[in-house]
């Protein structure tokens, strides 16, 4: 079974556009930050906010075609949705709550009652069937909102942040269970989420999206090891540049991006278009002084945080374009580094590895 | 902006219903203010629906010709009248369209002086100008399916309906025809202008110059009509005791002429 | 959309008792004067009922039949008014469409209408012989609605359906929708959620809006007897019965009165625990 998704959604002056695929049995999470377009594109593929353009089909049936007219009502999807802010039903009670699809479809109340409270069971909530929502915990909540999306037995699963909501303590416990869960759902599993570490633990495809467009699809070690935008470098750690390349002679280019320019190697299999260039933070080395030697990207500007981790420290720069530099506390200490301090910063060309778009 | 519209509006409405009259019982009009200077003495006189029009033109005469006077009318139903004259209102003469009201206020109430009737009056049947039900006579108003509206009981028009009834012994039939009591007979009159009722039985002078374009008039034969006499006196425990007999005084002596103009017949 | 919001859940809070030294000072003697503005006039109407004649008064057949024909005008009244509300408050809350503000404020008009106006107006679309529907109605159908029952439920829902309107309307503005769009994913029809969600989550507005306008509804004078007329048994509703006793018989007056606050208290108080806060 695939869910195919191809679509630019808008939801007010926002507009999202996405195309990837996932399929049964491999869990794909769609990262990306705050206000990038998840939740959107979660209302659409729901059936809650047809797509201006495109097509999702699910196998052969087609779920959303606005070119022809087609729109598959939500409550007509076969899918199970757990919000981000859960949305149980405030005047039922948890097992009426995971009841209700089941009710909806016109099974009889005792029976819909029966599997419901052994779903609920399953997920350890046998004592919990007759408490309200007001009553549960938070990861008590969260487990009645899966039960009421898994009850149906739906096509697709698609879980909308489900453990941000949730204390340091319960996130862990939760996630193990939504792991096990998702592992022995049969169908379509996507799950949205705004952190990388609960993408890596719950994903096996991650979908990046930045700003409503996706960015970068792979698994959690293609895109750690060549990550393909500046949040992914983010997630990952590293430095990203993205732009095009204009030879500059002797086997090197020039990468130029929109916010500023870096000195790389040539690759040989460049021939037009968008690159991508990884720097470490590692191989960016500051100084008080414009540095003399070989390095051929040097670069000025000021320091905008310090972040110690350790024994190292993450020192972010406004240069042209903007860096991330790593480097021991001594050298904090010794440069005076601080935010508002202007620094030199500077790095080979070779440490510039370029990626294909 | 659109919510200040709708403010506004809603407040003028509201004030609008501040002086809504769900109690026929002021629809009086009131007289020209006298003349500048001099302590005005005002004049409070209620008196039956069916003196409107004729008190109205009275009351103008009188404050003609008693300067600094200004004379305040209380119209609505003598029932309703003489129950607020017990309860205390600050009435000074009070002019009932039957002798039982007059009555209730002398015995249960504050009591009178200076009583004389001052005129009769004689009920009619009433129909819309085009008689859509056709009715021309007492025996018409038994008919099946006719709308007859009348003054409801305790109300003189509604009593009286009642024992023309009776004189005639179409008791049962007619009363299975009425379709509203009203309040006061001036309410039946406008349920029959407006054409919603098909009859209804009201005085003679209701039938006044603005009104006989809309109405038909069917007199009622005397053998069983009611002649209603209408009694008048001052209130006792007025403020105005002497200008309210002056008031009594003038309505039996020059302000006959008047009545006699709008229909009504002179006193026993 | 997107933020990550705290939906822990918290235990539903208590109106908070007002603290000693709260409250604005002033405020503890206007709210007394408000209290007495409205206390006073009930005490008067309690202390001048004729209590050792209120048994023979209201077992009298016109308080009886005026009565029963407040309780079923006053109650087909509100069942109207909820059956046409329901869909007029939906559409105004959650419809767009040109010269909404105008009908809105058509539709709360009769509230500030005096009602004698009311009746007026109704006549003058009722009416059978000068009304707009209604003189079609009788010409083509034989159908008059004046001096009838229903005209007394038509006069009575005129004026009390921009209650129910009102009541709904802030019940459904209350309401949050991603409730009603969740119940969608999980396969309910739309008819499905309206039963199943949207009116037991809105329970204490629907009982608000039918208690105000069944209030008011049995309370109508005005347009009643302007438009309906007074006749016992088919239009002389409590309010007509008081009117027409005033003036013959103060004492059933007052008794009559003291049955009407009583039914509306009694409707007031008992919801009071399940549905009304």
């Amino acid at each position: 079974m695939t869910l195919a998704v191809d679509v630019t959604s808008r939801r007010g002056a926002f507009e999202v556009r996405a195309a990837f695929e996932a399929e049964a049995g491999r869990t794909v999470a769609l990262l990306g930050p705050n206000g990038s377009g998840k939740s959107t594109l979660v209302s659409t593929i729901a059936g809650l906010v047809p797509p201006v353009e495109g097509a999702i089909t699910l196998d052969e049936a087609v779920l959303d075609d606005p070119a022809n007219d087609v729109h598959v009502q939500p409550e007509r999807r076969p899918i199970g949705v757990v919000f981000q802010d859960l949305l149980l039903f405030p005047h039922l009670s948890a097992m009426d709550n995971a009841a209700f699809p089941l009710r909806a479809r016109g099974v009889t109340k005792p029976e819909a009652r029966q599997r419901a409270s052994e779903l609920l069971a399953r997920l350890g909530l046998a004592n919990r069937a007759d408490a309200r929502p007001r009553e549960l915990s938070g990861g008590e909540a969260q487990r009645v909102a899966l039960a009421r999306a898994l009850i149906v037995e739906p096509a697709l699963l698609l879980l909308d942040e489900p453990l941000s909501a949730l204390d340091v303590a319960a996130r862990m416990r939760v996630r193990e269970l939504v792991r096990d869960e998702l592992a022995r759902f049969p169908g379509v599993r996507i799950i949205v989420t705004h952190d990388p570490v609960e993408a890596s633990i719950l994903a096996e495809r991650l979908v990046l999206l930045e700003d409503g467009r996706v960015t970068q699809i792979g698994t959690p070690e293609e895109i750690r090891s060549a990550p393909r935008s500046r949040y992914a470098a983010d997630l990952v750690g590293v430095n990203a540049v993205r732009g095009f390349l204009e030879p500059i002679g002797e086997g090197t280019g020039r990468l130029i991006s929109s916010e500023g320019a870096l000195v790389t190697p040539w690759p040989e299999w460049y021939v037009e278009g968008d690159v991508v260039g990884i720097v470490r933070p590692i191989d960016v080395t500051l100084g008080p002084d414009r540095p003399e030697g070989s390095a051929r990207n040097v670069l000025f500007g000021r320091v905008t945080s310090v972040a110690i981790e350790g024994d190292r420290a993450r020192v972010r720069l406004a240069t042209a374009p903007p860096l991330v530099a790593e480097v021991t506390l001594g050298s904090v200490e010794r440069l005076g580094l601080r935010s508002g301090v202007e620094v030199w910063a500077s790095f080979k060309a070779v440490e510039v590895e370029l990626l294909p778009p | 902006m659109r919510k200040n519209l709708i403010l506004a509006t809603s407040a003028v409405l509201l004030l609008a219903a501040c002086s809504d009259s769900n109690d026929d019982e002021t629809t009086g009009t009131t007289g020209a203010g006298g003349g500048s200077g001099g302590a005005e003495a005002e004049l409070t006189v209620s008196a039956a629906s069916s003196l409107t029009e004729a008190f109205g033109k009275i009351g103008n005469a009188f404050e003609a010709a008693n300067p600094d006077t200004t004379v305040t009318f209380n119209f609505g139903p003598s029932d309703g009248l003489a129950g607020q004259i017990d309860e205390g209102a600050p009435v000074d003469v009070f002019a009932s369209a039957s002798p039982t009201w007059m009555d209730s206020v002398q015995d249960d109430g504050p009591g009178v002086t200076d009583r004389a009737d001052f005129a009769q009056n004689r009920l009619a049947i009433i129909a819309p100008a085009d008689n859509p039900a056709g009715i021309e006579n007492l025996d018409d108003l038994t008919e099946d399916g006719v709308q007859l509206v009348i003054a409801a009981e305790g109300v003189p028009a509604g009593d009286y309906a009642r024992e023309i009834f009776k004189n005639a012994g179409i008791s049962m039939a007619a009363l299975a025809n009425v379709v509203s009591n009203e309040e006061d007979v001036k309410a039946v009159i406008a349920k029959v202008m407006s054409g919603e009722a098909d009859a209804g039985i009201g005085y003679v002078t209701d039938v006044t110059p603005d009104v006989s374009d809309h109405v038909t008039l069917i007199p009622i034969p005397d053998e069983v009509n009611i002649i209603a006499t209408y009694p008048i006196a001052v209130v006792n425990g007025s403020q105005e005791a002497d200008l309210a007999q002056g008031f009594v005084e003038y309505v039996l002596g020059d302000g006959q002429q008047t009545l006699a103009e709008y229909g009504f017949l002179p006193p026993p | 959309m997107s933020l990550a919001t705290d939906s822990r859940r918290s235990p539903s809070t208590a109106s908070s008792p007002l603290r000693r030294g709260r409250i604005p000072a002033g405020f503890v003697v206007l709210a007394a004067l408000g209290v007495a503005l409205v206390a006073l006039p009930l005490l008067g109407l309690v202390l001048r009922t004729p209590w050792s004649r209120i048994g023979e008064i209201l077992a009298s057949e016109t308080a009886l039949t005026a009565l029963r024909l407040s309780l079923i005008v006053a109650t087909t009244s509100a069942a109207i008014s909820f059956v046409l509300g329901f869909p007029l408050a939906w559409v105004l809350v959650r419809g767009t469409f040109p010269g909404k503000t105008l009908v809105r404020a058509v539709v709360i008009l009769p509230l500030v209408m005096p009602p004698v106006v009311a009746g007026v107006g109704l006549l003058a679309a009722f009416g059978r012989r000068s009304g707009l529907v209604g003189s079609w109605l009788y010409d083509w159908f034989g159908i008059q609605l004046t001096f009838t029952t229903a005209a007394a439920v038509l006069a009575a829902t005129f004026v009390s359906f921009p209650l129910a309107v009102l009541a709904l309307e802030a019940g459904l503005r209350g309401l949050d929708e991603r409730l009603e769009d969740a119940a969608a994913t999980l396969g309910a029809s739309r008819w499905y959620v309206l039963r199943r969600v949207t009116v037991p989550l809105m329970g204490p507005q629907i009982a608000a809006a039918l208690v105000l306008s069944w209030a008011r509804a049995l309370g109508e004078f005005g347009a009643t007897i302007t438009f309906a007329g007074n006749l016992q048994g088919r239009t002389q509703t409590l309010p007509l019965a008081v009117f027409e006793q005033l003036q013959t018989d103060t004492d059933a007056a007052f008794a009559v009165s003291m049955l009407l606050i009583f039914l509306a208290f009694a409707v007031i108080l008992g919801l009071r625990g399940r549905f009304l806060r």
